[in-house]
């Protein structure tokens, strides 16, 4: 086991590089094959009212005539041993993680994305947890009743729920429930540590709306793999020896099923924390979603930069966890 | 952004030869004829599969049929509020669908125009990671050892890429003019490219899970006892088999992809003005708050999105029942 | 499948719902808005705070909210170009200058803050003597000095740090290479010989020529004083030291500032600021749709952008009648419009600049910028009515044919050599979904004379810098046509026209004079002003103006307007007629301690 952990730990590190080089090569060398100066990419590195000899300067400290290879060493130094940069009388210097100095907003990134997280995280992990036990609950329920107004109820909805975009469903639910019927007016986020009850009333729309759509895919899953487990010999083994039904549903049938869920779920939850773009910038909840889409349209490099390695970090740390919980949830799976 | 794909059932490989009808020779049919007799008797399945043919019909023609889709009517527009001045967002015998706030635009021609693009890079993403993943998936699936090892780490890779951001970044980036090609064609390419080329993990897993099955069975071995090598039996043998999966999951792939450019052009980076596009629709339902004023304009293109994704998905669905003797 | 039977019923039911939708809200409610409820005392009426005081009240204590759908680029005074932020720093931060507290046209009187008078120039004008108030204090109890007013104009030198604002003293004084205090190596960091404090309360500037409008470019935030040992450089806008009414408790950037009041302020010496309220939060990054929500159901009481409402509320508010009565509807003093670069071919003939300017529907690009009410109205010169020298004239038809002179259009044309009509391409800002909306109405009103644009769209952030502010790529993409706009800096002609149309104005990067209009009557008649004052002066404004028009460099679209709610729970509002929006150093709360 603890080996296993050692191994997908360095597959972690590898993986965490091949994005870091995946990212630099889209803000660096796409934009070179595509025609952009260091000049011109160097503009987007400044202020907003720059002069010439500004974007020069920075264009040299960046090294953006450097070559590729030399940028790339540059960028990974620079995140994992810090940088110092010129805030003003005096030099300052952002340790590890740095993940750049944004010049539009004057401040490291770091710092930004951190105070940005607790939005993502109360997001994802509120909706996760409804979707996942909504979602199964619901695939378990029209699994047993299969055929039955419910279960065809239930998956219709569940078709409708991964057939309509979520920023659809979003700007519905806001028409209906925050401007014409007042139920959550001004919905924006509030911090937990400030006002827990207000915190849960103003995240109740976005996690319902995005719970739909998740728990629409999960309980069609579910459903489906109840209904091949639940066909298998062991089960009616299981019941011929008296077991009552609900130990053989949840303990035989349930067990079997859920293995393709965990994965699915922990995939999905670490794509959220990384930023659930749509759903934030429906309900204008400024979290790391919102943080990167703003940062693309102001084309903050460095922004964008540290968002997508914190959000493919998530990912891939999802994605651990879920392989450690595989062996423990099946144990036909072999490390 | 979950791609709408269920994992866990697949359809099985060739069945049994099936049953026979009454007094005529028996004949063992086909999974091919199988599967269609199955299909056929699902009418919500044909239902879906008649609406995605009609979608493609209006991507078509539609374009050339409809009203301008970029002409003006500000004497449509109700100048101090923005509104449509015509009930129901400005319904009418010349604007079917109404128009739209400040505009004046006919939304019924921006619709059809938008079906043209949604389907076109749907399709051709959907394409590209068919290729992509099916070629993978089977040199995975079929040889193991260490290329398998490498493809499927391959895979993971990709798998932990944050889709929506990469695209987002990626579609920034690129200027207006870049590889020889600008505008609207390069955005399309680009789309194409990030949409497809970050999602074909997804159905090379599948296939390399179904090769993986399939390559224990007599009929390779028959093949290989004949003295066909790897490319004859991979093209000639497998692909043959994987006909099945291949369809219903790239069936099953296109909705997720027209919602994923959806929702690229919600968010700003899709196609250039003043091309119609559903998700831009959307947008500038937000950014200028007419989902207030005039509903109907956020429910046109919000109906056109649902009803082309439930199309494909219901067909999809059908396709993958009729494959499958197991899911019922 | 049978299950997939029901997908007929949830279709039906998603469909009710959308149908429930639209139908309740699409049509035009006069509900009873919470407009007059509460302790207002004289009754509103729409436009009234363009000439008068609305909710007066001299009611101290309780708490002003601000909403803002965005962030500013910098809440320090020395690193701001946002003309809400320059309106709301004057609540911690005295400059030497700022405009008169009153609405009406009074609003464009400049008056000393921290100075004590309009300040002395020398006979050729290039030296200019101010003296500052001697009592004022900062936050912190330590006294200004009027070094400290010279060292918080050298911070702006220091482009890599503070990039955001404007570059007028390097244009304006001796000195322009200066390199900032930071690699200032002088003691004391006094290095600039621009400026000299021969004591206390004394500044002397030196300028490279004359140029009256000084007193202007000093009411700019920075020349707030900051004393050097305080500065923290790009952190200084985390708590700027407080030399205003108000003073920073807490901020969280881009999310959340609260102001308390500043102790250490004294009325006498700030006459135009009021000390009303006993708290004041501007929450940043908000929603539009809620920030207006929240100014019609009077839980906020500001909208600190300063731009006016968005469409949804716009609707509501021209529906009702109680809403409209607490509107306020400004010419905002930006200008909208059209650049015809005057190098880039066909545009290097002047007729046919002279079939644009007659081409373009101007109904639907006021339609684009919003309509006539928060749009703005259809112009027909450069200079905005809300500027000092501003005349009203219409060389192409714009107000007698607002949806275009299409004859008078293909007759130019036909002048060009292009009678059938010519390709050309459009640069414009695709973060900006007006700017957008305008760029796409032109493109549709120039076809119908058969001048086709393709529209290239180019970041906001990056616009001026790399794409249609940098004559090289505009050249080198034949980029005739580039969207734009333009606030004036100060309220008479010279700022407003200088860097649209000075032949000297045009740049390599960040260019202004897009047109690139090198008129030697226009370049004359800019060199006369600054040799002229008083009325004289102002004439010349008109005539630049009619000669940038005659050239046909610039296509006026708008001049803008923004349609403000002001919620009753908010006192002593009016219009500010130089900022174009509520004037911030006056308002207070209702209620509250």
């Amino acid at each position: 086991m603890i080996f296993f952990i050692i191994r997908r730990l360095f597959m972690t590190v590898f993986l965490l590089l091949v994005v870091s080089l995946v990212t630099f090569a889209i803000f660096f060398l796409v934009p070179r094959l595509a025609g952009q100066t260091a000049y011109q990419l160097a503009a987007q590195y400044v202020g907003k009212n720059p002069i010439p000899s500004e974007i020069k300067t920075v264009e040299t400290k960046l090294g953006l005539n450097a070559p590729i290879w030399l940028q790339y060493g540059r960028y990974i130094k620079g995140i994992i041993l810090g940088t110092h940069y010129n805030a003003g009388p005096d030099v300052s210097y952002c340790p590890f993680p740095c993940f750049g100095y944004s010049f539009r907003n004057q401040q490291p990134v770091w710092p930004q994305l951190i105070s940005d997280a607790p939005v993502t995280i109360s997001l994802a992990i509120g909706a996760g947890v409804l979707w996942l036990i909504g979602g199964v609950a619901i695939g378990v329920l029209s699994a047993l009743r299969k055929g039955s107004f419910f279960d065809r109820f239930s998956m219709g909805m569940a078709l409708a729920g991964v057939s309509l975009p979520i920023f659809f469903t979003g700007l519905l639910a806001l028409t209906l429930f925050s401007y014409k019927w007042q139920i959550f007016p001004n919905v924006h986020f509030v911090s937990f540590t400030a006002n827990p009850v207000q915190w849960a009333k103003n995240l109740v729309l976005p996690w319902i709306v995005l719970a739909f759509q998740y728990a629409a895919l999960y309980a069609r899953i579910t459903r489906a793999g109840m209904l091949e487990t639940m066909g298998e010999d062991y089960i009616r083994t299981a019941r011929a020896k008296g077991l009552p039904e609900r130990r053989v549903i949840v303990k035989h049938g349930l067990r079997s099923t859920l293995t393709p869920i965990v994965t699915i779920f922990g995939m999905d939850l670490g794509l959220l924390l990384g930023g659930a773009i749509l759903t934030e910038t429906v309900f204008s909840m400024q979290g790391l979603g919102y943080f990167t889409f703003l940062a693309i349209q102001n084309q903050d490099l460095p922004e964008i930069m540290g968002v997508v390695l914190l959000a493919s970090f998530f990912i891939i740390i999802a994605n651990l966890v879920v392989d450690i919980l595989y062996t423990i949830i099946d144990p036909r799976v072999r490390i | 952004m979950a791609v709408p794909i269920d994992v866990t059932t697949g359809p099985g490989g060739p069945p049994d030869a099936g049953a026979t009808s009454s007094g005529r020779s028996i004949e063992g049919r086909s999974l091919g004829q199988i599967a269609w007799l199955r299909l056929r008797r699902d009418k919500v399945a044909i239902g879906g599969g008649v609406i995605v043919v009609i979608l493609i019909l209006v991507a078509i023609i539609g374009p050339h049929v409809v009203a301008n889709p970029d002409v003006y009517h500000s004497n449509l527009v109700d100048p101090t509020v923005l509104r449509p001045t015509g009930s129901f967002g400005g319904i009418s015998i010349a604007h079917p669908l109404g128009v739209e706030p400040q505009t004046g635009r006919d939304v019924l021609a921006r619709i059809v125009v938008g079906t043209q693009y949604s389907l076109l890079i749907a399709f051709l993403a959907t394409a590209l990671s068919v290729i992509i993943g099916t070629f993978f998936g089977i040199i995975a699936g079929y040889f193991g050892g260490w290329v398998d090892a490498v493809i499927a780490r391959t895979m993971d890779v990709f798998l932990a890429f944050p889709l929506l951001l990469f695209a987002l970044a990626l579609a920034n980036v690129i200027p207006y003019s870049a590889f020889g090609l600008s505008g609207n064609t390069l955005k399309i390419a680009v789309m194409v490219f990030v949409i497809g080329f970050f999602a074909w993990p997804y159905l090379g897993r599948i296939i390399r899970g179904q090769t993986l099955s399939l390559r224990e069975r007599e009929f390779v071995d028959a093949a290989r006892s004949l003295g066909a090598r790897g490319p004859y039996i991979l093209f000639r043998e497998l692909l043959p088999n994987l006909v099945a999966p291949i369809l219903v999951y790239a069936t099953l792939l296109i909705p997720a992809n027209i919602l994923f450019e959806a929702a690229l052009d919600y968010l700003g980076v899709g196609l250039y003005v003043p091309t119609p596009t559903w998700g831009q629709m959307l947008s500038i339902a937000v950014t200028n708050q007419y989902w207030q004023i005039d509903p109907w304009y956020m429910i046109m293109p919000g109906l056109a999105i649902f009803i082309t994704v439930m199309a494909f998905n219901l067909f999809g669905d059908g396709l993958r029942d009729a494959l499958d003797p197991k899911t019922r | 499948m049978k299950r997939r039977g029901t997908i007929a019923t949830a279709t039906a039911a998603a469909l009710a719902a959308l149908v429930v939708t639209a139908c309740s809200s699409g049509g035009t409610s006069s509900t009873t808005g919470t407009g007059s409820s509460g302790n207002n005392t004289s009754a509103n009426f729409f436009n009234k705070g363009l000439t008068q005081v609305m909710n007066p009240s001299t009611h101290k204590g309780g708490t002003v909210t601000y909403e803002s759908h965005a962030a500013p680029d910098s809440f320090d005074g020395g690193n701001t170009y946002y003309a809400w932020v320059l309106n709301f720093s004057r609540l911690y931060e005295m400059a030497m200058f700022t405009y008169k507290s009153c609405p009406g046209q009074c609003g464009l009187t400049l008056v000393p803050r921290l100075a004590t008078d309009m300040g002395t120039a020398s006979a050729d004008g290039k030296t200019w003597t101010f003296h500052i108030q001697s009592g004022v204090k900062y936050e912190n109890g330590s006294t200004v000095t009027a070094s400290d007013v010279k060292y918080a104009i050298e911070r702006t030198y220091d482009r890599s740090v503070m990039a955001n604002g404007p570059t007028y003293y390097q244009a304006i004084l001796t000195d322009p290479t200066y390199p900032g205090p930071y690699k200032d190596k002088s003691p004391n960091k006094m290095g600039l010989t621009a400026i000299d404090v021969p004591n206390a309360t004394t500044l002397v500037f030196h300028l490279q020529a004359a140029f009256p409008d000084l007193p202007y470019v000093l009411a700019f935030p920075s020349t707030a004083p900051v004393p050097p040992a305080s500065d923290t450089g790009a952190n200084y806008q985390l708590h700027p030291l407080a030399t205003g009414p108000y003073k920073f408790q807490t901020y969280q950037l881009n999310k959340q500032l609260t102001l308390v009041p500043n102790t250490a302020w004294s009325a006498s010496t700030d006459p135009q600021a009021k000390q009303l309220a006993s708290k004041i939060v501007m929450n940043l990054n908000v929603n539009q749709a809620n920030v207006d929500n929240l100014l019609l159901t009077n839980q906020a009481q500001v909208d600190a952008a300063g731009v006016g409402v968005g469409p949804a509320a716009q609707a509501k508010i021209e529906t009702n009648s109680t809403y409209k009565a607490n509107a306020v509807n400004p010419i905002n003093g930006f200008a909208r419009f059209v650049y015809i670069d005057t190098k880039v071919a066909p545009f290097t003939n002047l007729h046919c600049r002279e079939a644009v300017e007659y081409a373009a529907n101007k109904t639907t690009l006021q339609d684009a910028w919003g309509g006539p009410i928060a749009g703005g109205q259809i112009a027909s010169t450069v200079n905005p009515p809300n500027i000092i020298g501003f005349s009203k004239f219409d060389l192409y038809n714009a107000l007698s044919q607002p949806n275009g002179d299409v004859s008078d259009a293909k007759t130019q044309l036909q002048q060009c050599g292009q009678p059938n009509g010519f390709s050309t391409t459009m640069g414009y800002r695709n973060d900006n979904p007006q700017e957008t909306a305008a760029a796409t109405a032109l493109q549709a009103s120039l076809q119908q004379v058969g001048i086709k644009l393709t529209l290239k769209g180019f970041a906001g952030g990056t616009y001026y810098t790399s794409f249609c502010g940098d004559p090289a790529y505009v050249h080198s993409h034949s980029l005739g046509l580039c969207a734009g706009g333009w606030g004036a800096d100060w309220p008479d002609g010279y700022g407003f026209l200088d860097e649209l149309s000075n032949g000297n104005a045009i740049a390599s990067t960040g260019n202004t004079n897009i047109e690139e209009l090198n008129d030697s009557v226009i370049n004359n008649l800019f060199a006369k002003a600054n040799t002229e004052t008083g009325a004289a002066r102002t004439a010349i404004w008109a005539q630049v103006d009619h000669q940038i028009m005659a050239d046909a460099g610039i296509l006026p679209e708008v001049y803008q307007k923004s349609l403000i709610y002001v919620p009753t729970s908010a006192t002593n509002v009016f219009v500010q007629t130089y900022y174009g929006m509520l004037d911030y150093l006056a308002i207070g709360a209702s209620s509250g301690s």
